[in-house]
């Protein structure tokens, strides 16, 4: 794993404004190196999917430095900015978010028919993909025919049809039942490992945060802690299960807390 | 808050949605109350005009009354459809059946009453500039502004009947199965993407047979097409709709060359679900569309009829006289103290003509004399001819008939002189207005006249003076001889029409009365269109803000996936415009090859061309389109791109 940052986040807020005035995040710093798959953990409400969406540049902080493989995405206009996403992230969404009217193939080159590419080359890439995704035999489906899990697959190779630097996953197996959200995630730490793409995962699940090389916690807007994996996922998930059972409760219940 | 306040919010938060519905509605009793006002119009005194203008506006309403029962039913249950979460919800909270449905009977007739009050009160606001525009159209010389309870009451009666047939109906749209169905809402309506392959070819055979059929119309097919036609057509757009288009996108889906192109795999694979789920709304738009292009192009085109009116009618005014007319004297000078009166310049030329039997057709024949034609000629401006003794040339009653005319050559004789004549060919241009002379009429030089008429053996000789006046401003002559017209009126009226010794004819008069007529008509045909127009518009507008929440999911999606901006419009105009000019450019097509076969039927009648009328009519209705979808895209992106 090379050292270099391929997100790296200063001390971000974000605050919403409005008739109440809401401290989304607060002076929050955040990097993942490249190659890294990093977790976001935290409460509801603790800011994780407003750090996705800046991170996704679909939103801008209100203060703070935001660099994302060495381009800050804030000065750049609006029209750049949309081509820099389409170019360089991509996403896997909780409600997995395929296009309904379009076959599994076609969501899947979708970006790629934006940028005009040739025919030959997209359907270069979408062989390889369905075969890596396991897809060859869904391809003519619809998403309303598609299993959860096959959806997500689906999602994840349109994620990856750009071959992009970075993956952003909002609860990727938050819909999915255990055995899909399985093959969800070994699928994206292959991916991780094999292509060394970067991703960063929101997860309220253990389960899934133990896949991550790295995962962080934050709670209320603010850094609360971060932990790296070790040589078993048992052991990782153990530890993750803890911080978290820190992380749930208020401070006086603290030392009620017994870990099983 | 009671159950009234409730249907009350419900209405006015959802005021967005029912906008457009509300709006459509408005309009359409307010055109109705216009008529209404035009069909009480008390000084409408011309009997003829009253007549035509109770027929159209009686029509007219009939037909708006229909198209506003049938649209507020559309949309009605594509409303309560796209609701259909929200009943789930009050379903879910143990609403009863019975108050859902006064809910919504409630909430209707609040959004029906609104719409006759505004509608109504609009109406009258502007019925005063639109009676100026009729009277202007009309040329009637006063048709002012007036108060009656008679269109109020017309007008409020007929839509709260309407309202209160759709509130009582509406419920049934409510699809009550499960709540659970409810609350899911719209959203799980997917899955069909069924269409019949035979069906969609049958669509485009009948409507390529249509197109075929229309476009060969011959004098003699014309009356077996206009029972064939339509329905061959009608039945034709609606399968194109539902299946061919489905076929024809279908089978563009699988050349993947084609379809995987920018944002056709977006826009094309939308269409075909859009399709899917208003084929129906595209058909309906398409006929309601054509009949309007029809019917406005069909008037401009008698509109156009009567600019070519005065081709056919060349004299300003004709008199005809038999021999035994005691009233010849007085009707002259009649005529001409009205026309000194009046300050109407005019010419007088006079002639004699005489009517026998010609052995050759064995009918009876109007002859003429070459001096009084040629006096009549160069009035009118044209050459005048030289027979030579013995032959005489035919005068065309219409201009169509010059060409056969021409090319006839007749020996005969006149049974009552025994005169032989060769009639060979005709003058070239119309003198006399259609039709007033006999049809059967020729010109003979002067000598060979007085011999036919010194000859004539019966008792009596058949003789007619002409009186044919001259008037450049043949138009203003609306009042000349209304005396000797009533007179001829009341003989017709009485049942003996040949029993008066003479005939007036007054092109102006009737000039006036045709072009009345037709823009009358015009008139409210355009105000039909527009109404049919601005509901078709709506049904879109309405259909659009249906599924606002799901496209607007769809767009959050692209614009993360890196939609830029101008991507975004390009789609979004790629999604609209079909939309828009879709079912129009059908309805374009469909009206022009039936203009096709209407022009058939204009050449045979009165060969005018109606392609100036159309090219106006439709250029108009184009750029009305243009502004439609301009302002919808408008309000369209300005929605999608405000996340909730």
């Amino acid at each position: 794993m090379t050292e270099r940052p391929i997100v790296e986040l200063t001390e971000i807020t974000k605050i919403y404004e409005g008739k109440v005035m809401h401290r989304a995040l607060n002076l929050l710093s955040f990097e993942a190196m490249e190659g890294e798959f990093v977790a976001i953990m935290g409460p509801s409400g603790s800011g994780k999917t407003t750090l996705l969406n800046l991170i996704s540049s679909i939103d801008l902080p209100t203060y703070g430095q935001i660099i994302i493989d060495g381009i800050e995405p804030e000065k750049l206009p609006e029209n750049k900015l949309a081509l820099f996403r389409r170019h360089n992230l991509g996403f896997i969404f909780q409600e997995i978010n395929l296009l309904n009217t379009l076959t599994v193939e076609e969501n899947i080159v979708l970006p790629l028919t934006l940028d005009g590419f040739s025919l030959e080359e997209m359907e270069r890439r979408l062989g390889n993909l369905s075969e890596r995704l396991d897809l060859a035999e869904i391809l003519d489906k619809r998403p309303d025919e598609l299993s959860g899990g096959q959806a997500q697959r689906t999602a994840i190779g349109r994620a990856l049809v750009h071959q992009p630097k970075i993956i952003l996953a909002d609860e990727p197996t938050g819909n999915l039942d255990s055995k899909s959200a399985k093959d969800v995630l070994e699928l994206l730490s292959e991916v991780n490992e094999t292509m060394r793409t970067t991703i960063v995962m929101v997860t309220h699940d253990p389960i899934a945060a133990s896949y991550c090389d790295r995962v962080l916690f934050i709670k209320d807007g603010a850094f609360f802690n971060e932990i790296y994996k070790d040589e078993r996922r048992q052991t990782f998930f153990q530890r993750i299960l803890n911080v978290l059972s820190l992380l749930g409760g208020h401070s006086h219940e603290l030392s009620s807390v017994r870990l099983p | 808050m009671n159950f009234r306040q409730f249907a009350y919010r419900n209405v006015v938060r959802n005021r967005r949605i029912y906008a457009a519905f509300f709006m459509a509605s408005v309009f359409s009793v307010m055109v109705f109350f216009l008529y209404s006002m035009l069909l009480f119009h008390p000084s409408i005194e011309d009997r003829f005009v009253q007549e035509i203008a109770i027929i159209g506006m009686g029509v007219a309403e009939i037909v708006l009354y229909i198209f506003t029962l049938f649209f507020l039913f559309y949309s009605m249950r594509a409303f309560l459809q796209a609701r259909s979460k929200e009943f789930g919800i009050l379903l879910h909270l143990g609403m009863k059946k019975g108050q859902l449905n006064r809910l919504i009977f409630i909430e209707t007739m609040l959004i029906g009453i609104a719409a006759i009050g505004i509608g109504t009160a609009l109406g009258f606001t502007f019925s005063k500039f639109f009676l100026m525009v009729v009277r202007e159209v009309v040329s009637l010389p006063a048709l002012p502004l007036y108060l009656s309870w008679k269109p109020f009451v017309l007008t409020i009666s007929a839509f709260l009947s309407l309202f209160t047939i759709i509130s009582y109906i509406a419920p049934v749209f409510i699809r009550t199965g499960k709540v659970v169905d409810l609350l899911r809402g719209d959203g799980n309506e997917k899955g069909n993407y069924g269409y019949s392959k035979l069906r969609g070819y049958v669509g485009l055979f009948f409507l390529g047979l249509s197109y075929a059929m229309a476009a060969f119309t011959s004098n003699s097919t014309v009356i077996s097409l206009f029972i064939f036609l339509p329905p061959l057509a009608t039945i034709g757009t609606y399968y194109f709709f539902t299946d061919s288009v489905p076929l024809i996108l279908h089978s563009l889906r699988k050349q993947r060359w084609l379809f995987w192109r920018r944002y056709r795999l977006f826009t094309i694979s939308e269409g075909i679900v859009w399709l899917r789920e208003n084929a129906r709304m595209f058909f309906i738009v398409t006929i309601v569309s054509t009949l309007a292009f029809m019917s406005v192009g069909t008037l401009a085109s008698l509109t156009s009829f009567a600019s070519q009116y005065r081709e056919m009618n060349p004299l300003g005014l004709v008199y005809i006289s038999e021999e035994s007319n005691r009233f010849e004297q007085a009707h002259i000078v009649e005529l001409l103290t009205e026309l000194e009166e009046e300050e109407l310049d005019y010419e007088l030329t006079v002639f004699t003509i005489l009517r026998q039997r010609s052995s050759f057709s064995g009918g009876l024949v109007d002859i003429l004399r070459q001096s009084d034609v040629n006096m009549l000629a160069h009035t009118l401006g044209y050459p005048p001819l030289h027979l030579e003794k013995g032959k005489a040339l035919f005068l065309p009653p219409s201009i169509s008939s010059y060409k056969s005319l021409n090319a006839r050559v007749v020996n005969t004789v006149l049974e009552e002189s025994e005169v032989a004549i060769r009639i060979d060919g005709a003058y070239p241009h119309q003198l006399f207005a259609a039709n007033s002379v006999g049809t059967n009429a020729i010109v003979l030089n002067d000598a060979d006249f007085e011999l036919a008429l010194v000859r004539d053996k019966s008792e009596s000789a058949n003789l007619y003076r002409y009186y044919a006046f001259h008037i450049p401003e043949w138009q203003k002559t609306k009042e000349i001889g209304v005396a000797i017209d009533a007179s001829l009126t009341e003989t017709f009226i009485k049942g003996n029409s040949n029993s008066l010794p003479y005939s007036f004819d007054n092109p102006g008069l009737n000039y006036s009365i045709i072009r009345t007529t037709f823009s009358l008509l015009l008139l409210t045909g355009l105000l039909l269109a527009v109404v049919f127009f601005l509901a078709a518009g709506s049904f879109i507008y309405f259909r659009l803000y249906t599924r606002l929440d799901q496209d607007r999911k769809q767009f959050d999606i692209l614009r993360r996936l890196g939609l830029t901006d101008r991507e975004f419009k390009k789609i979004v105009n790629q999604q609209l415009i079909p939309q828009f000019f879709f079912p129009w450019g059908v309805a374009m097509l469909h009206s022009s090859f039936a203009f096709l076969s209407l022009q058939v039927i204009w050449d045979a009648l009165a060969e005018i061309s109606i392609v100036k009328e159309l090219v106006i009519v439709l250029t108009g209705f184009t750029m009305m389109q243009l502004f439609y979808f301009y302002l919808i895209r408008w309000r369209y992106l300005a929605h999608i791109r405000t996340p909730r």
